[in-house]
């Protein structure tokens, strides 16, 4: 009994994270693209919770759904407007190339996990109830990949004092 | 006294490099110091080395002095040597001094002139060139030396530029002394082949040791350079034609210096002619044919140099005639006097030329004793310097060559000693006819126009009077360093460094001296009856045809290597180069643009172009990575 | 873990890959190919996290974390541009920034 609901789980969140893509890169008002993205979020989480990464669901919620997507909603708001018509615009030959560019990675993405589906997929290995929690991810954090914690931090430095410099330049046509 | 020498050598230089990196910073007159000083500076330091060496005790009469290793490879090594002995201490005295005396002239001639300085570094760069071929102490030098007389003639030869004809004489006497300048070479590769060597004493020693067959190669090699730049038959016609240059250049290049530097070559490496008779007794043979056939052309020219430059090619080829049979002490005695007289001669015709404003048609010429009267003076003792008479220095000189031939004896002497004869009375004739039209005779319409415009420039400041007078001075009396029968100085003090291989009995010398004496008077009575009655000396039109063209060899050369080589050069422009090599250019060149023009088609600027590419390229990557897996 | 096995994430990953991926290459409006760009980022950080459950090591969501920090950090200027832009009275469309043609 079990099993299945956390597959029918599994199946809801799965499908809502596909279907809340294809809505973001095919709506024409980009505001409700940014609803389907908050969408695509949520259930991204859910999914996360399956896999036991607690703490990574909760700050995808928190963070980027709660931070990021503001922001870019903030934004939509204040630019108004309606995007473009999906398919519209540019050579045609873009439309075929770019649907044959992306029809091919998942083709290549699909055939290497055809390939490995039988030996290297098998059963995930055992873990206790702290995998996933936010003190082993920290502990991670500021021991093993102190380095990427540290240059992760200066990114985001960077990224908000570049935010301030577009933000503020002043207009010198 | 290798000091000395090395002074002699670095001051013209120091000249020639001072005037050209100063340029126009200097006034034209400083320039002209610059160079006249420089040059009396290596003449004090020619006389110190030739104090000096006089000094020594005659068997330690040799001096080799190396600056540094200039060439090392294998086995061949070549320094940068200079050599102190009698020979090239004579040459050093009379380049420098005669060197001088014309480049303190040219700062009165030269006056005025927009590009005098340029005149002075190229004058001061000859007078070291010179220095350094006299002076080399190996045959990489002298051929060192021997090429850069010849750029600096070039350059000189086509000093006035904007004159087509000047630039055409330069080309001409380059392109004909680059013949020379390749035989020469070749004969010096031959020498590093054979002898391993190209130091002057171990080519020397070892030329007994090689087969006839490389000997008279390299004779000939030698002897090609030696006609080429003495301007003997058969490379002889760019000397009239270099007549374009300034007179001070004829004075200095083409009479006193440049042009005696065979002579030189002929006499300083004499142990290789002497191991190839042949090709010796072939000197002697060319210098009698070009005395002879430049006697007679001279008697045709109407232009007062180009007269000159055939008498210089003449006597020339007297000095050559001494150095085939093995005078060399004669030889280059002659080579001194002839220098001091036919610089004597260029320079005082130079005076005239200056006075008629730039005229050098003798026919407009006449009367000009009166108007010049140093000058005339001057202009005759160098004439009778020349025709031989006594007691001036071509007297000495000339005779001593002569009888050299006739102590030769056998069939080449007497070939030889009857060419020479032969030419004194064609000297004679020519050289007197040039006095009596010049300075003889009734006042031209260009005389009294001149003296009527107050054009005329008069007899010249200091700097032309006192060079002018002491060359007429050493014309007079140079010649006494040789009396037969009394005392030889000078060719004891030459034989020093080349022994002469025949001397003429005394006898001999007052027979040939009274011959030679007489058929010059007889010259000079043939130009005087002429003169006097209004004819030309040459009154047969075919021979006037001849004479005229010069033999024909000008009309010979031309057809056989201008035509021919011009004509092949188009072929080859209009074949090879104009299809082939502009239009590969050319082709190159909008090839490029095009496949640049194709290629910037990718860079659309749409960024979802360059999206899709990034999609491909992860694509075909993925493929690579499971593959190599 | 009960329920499907990583295979199933990964499918699920790839394919959000791809649609991100179309839409990066097909839309026009700024806003929309950063939206885009964010789901395939997304999709990464899943991959990484179903491995990362699969052999039992943290590291791939310590990873995924990062991703989402730097994520964070590119929208924030990302945007910051698009407003730039829009300040600027330039035309919200991909296709007319062509100051790259060559």
């Amino acid at each position: 009994m079990g099993e299945v609901i956390v597959w029918a789980v599994w199946f809801a969140a799965a499908g809502g994270c596909l279907a809340s893509g294809v809505a973001v890169v095919s709506l024409q008002n980009p505001f409700y693209s940014a609803l389907a993205l908050i969408g695509n979020l949520a259930s991204l989480a859910i999914l996360y919770l399956l896999v036991s990464a607690e703490f990574l669901a909760a700050a995808q919620v928190l963070v980027y759904a709660g931070a990021v997507m503001v922001m870019f909603l903030f934004v939509v708001a204040y630019l108004g407007g309606k995007a473009d018509a999906p398919w519209a615009g540019g050579p045609p030959l873009l439309r075929t190339a770019a649907v044959v560019a992306a029809a091919a990675l998942l083709v290549e993405i699909v055939v290497v996990l055809g390939l490995a589906w039988g030996d290297d997929l098998r059963d995930p290995a055992e873990v206790d109830d702290s995998f996933g929690s936010p003190g082993a991810i920290g502990e991670l954090f500021l021991t093993d990949h102190l380095l990427a914690f540290e240059i992760t931090s200066i990114v985001l430095l960077v990224a908000a004092v570049g935010g301030v410099v577009l933000g503020t330049a002043r207009e010198r046509e | 006294m290798v000091a000395g020498a090395w002074v002699c050598l670095l001051a013209p230089l120091a000249g020639a490099l001072a005037i050209a990196l100063a340029g126009t910073r200097i006034s034209r007159r400083t320039a002209g110091w610059v160079s006249t000083l420089t040059t009396f500076v290596a003449f004090g330091g020619a006389l110190v080395s030739f104090l000096a060496l006089w000094a020594e005790s005659p068997e330690d009469r040799e001096r080799l002095s190396t600056a540094y290793t200039w060439l090392a490879a294998g086995d061949l090594e070549v320094g940068f040597e200079i050599l102190v002995d009698p020979l090239s201490s004579v040459m050093m005295l009379v380049v420098s001094g005669v060197g001088g005396l014309i480049v303190w002239y040219s700062m009165g001639y030269m006056a005025g002139d927009d590009e005098e300085r340029r005149y002075f570094a190229y004058m001061s760069l000859f007078v070291f060139s010179m220095l350094v071929l006299v002076e080399a102490g190996n045959f990489l030098l002298l051929l060192v030396g021997w090429g850069l007389v010849g750029l600096a003639s070039y350059l000189l030869i086509g000093f006035w530029h904007h004159r087509p004809e000047a630039v055409a004489a330069a080309k001409k006497a380059f392109v004909m002394n680059a013949i020379g300048d390749a035989t020469f070479a070749l004969a010096a590769v031959l020498l590093i082949w054979e002898t391993g060597t190209l130091e002057y004493p171990g080519v020397f020693e070892q030329v007994d040791g090689l087969s006839s067959t490389t000997v008279n190669l390299v004779a000939l090699g030698l002897l090609g350079g030696a006609v080429a730049k003495s301007a003997q038959i058969p490379l002889h016609t760019w000397l009239p034609d270099a007549m374009e240059g300034p007179t001070p250049v004829s004075a200095l290049i083409h009479a006193a210096t440049m042009v005696t530097a065979g002579v030189y070559l002929l006499v300083r490496t004499h142990p290789v002619f002497e191991a190839a008779p042949d090709v010796q007794h072939l000197a002697a043979l060319l210098g009698a044919l070009t005395l002879l056939v430049a006697g007679l052309v001279a008697l045709v020219q109407w232009d007062i140099k180009r007269v000159i430059a055939y008498s210089t090619m003449s006597q020339i080829g007297y000095m050559f005639l001494g150095a085939g049979i093995g005078a060399y002490g004669f030889a280059i005695f002659h080579l001194m006097t002839h220098a001091f007289f036919k610089a004597l001669l260029f320079l005082a015709a130079g005076v005239v030329i200056h006075h008629l404003a730039d005229e050098q048609d003798i026919r407009r010429m006449g009367g000009l004793r009166r108007e010049l009267p140093r000058t005339h003076l001057a202009f005759l003792v160098g004439t009778v310097a020349l025709v031989g008479l006594p007691p001036f220095a071509g007297f000495w000189s000339k005779d001593a060559i002569l009888a050299s031939a006739l102590a030769e004896g056998g069939a080449l002497g007497w070939v030889l000693y009857v060419a020479g004869l032969a030419g004194v009375l064609l000297t004679g004739a020519y050289a007197f006819r040039l006095y009596f039209a010049v300075f003889r005779g009734e006042r031209s319409a260009r005389a009294a126009h001149a003296a009527h415009e107050e054009h005329g420039s008069g007899e010249g400041p200091l700097s032309i009077l006192v060079p002018v007078g002491i060359l007429a001075a050493l014309s007079a009396v140079g010649g006494l360093l040789s009396i037969p029968g009394v005392w030889h100085p000078f060719t004891h003090w030459v034989g020093e460094s080349a022994e002469a291989l025949v001397e003429p009995t005394t006898a001999q010398d007052y027979v040939t001296s009274l011959v030679a004496v007489a058929l010059g008077l007889v010259g000079a009575g043939f130009a005087h009856r002429a003169f006097a009655g209004g004819r030309y000396l040459v009154t047969s039109p075919a021979a006037w045809q001849v004479l005229e063209h010069k033999l024909y060899f000008d009309d010979l050369y031309d057809a056989l290597f201008y035509r021919p080589a011009v004509a092949l050069s188009n072929a080859l422009r209009r074949e090879v180069e104009e299809p082939l090599v502009e239009r590969s250019l050319e082709e190159i060149g909008s090839g490029t643009i095009q496949v640049g023009g194709e290629v910037g088609r990718l860079q659309s600027g749409l960024l979802r172009t360059y999206a899709i590419a990034i999609a491909f390229a992860v694509a075909v990557l993925v493929v690579v990575f499971v593959a190599v897996r | 873990m009960s329920g499907p096995g990583i295979g199933w994430y990964l499918i699920v990953a790839a394919t959000l890959f791809g649609i991100g991926a179309m839409g990066v290459m097909l839309r026009r409006s700024p806003l929309i190919v950063l939206l885009s760009l964010e789901i395939m980022l997304n999709a990464g950080s899943l991959a990484l996290i179903a491995f990362s459950r699969q052999l039992g090591n943290l590291d791939g969501q310590v990873f995924a974390l990062a991703v989402m920090a730097v994520a964070a950090a590119e929208v924030a200027i990302g945007l910051g541009l698009i407003v730039a832009m829009a300040r600027r009275e330039m035309p919200l469309d991909v296709d007319e920034a062509t100051v790259l043609r060559g």
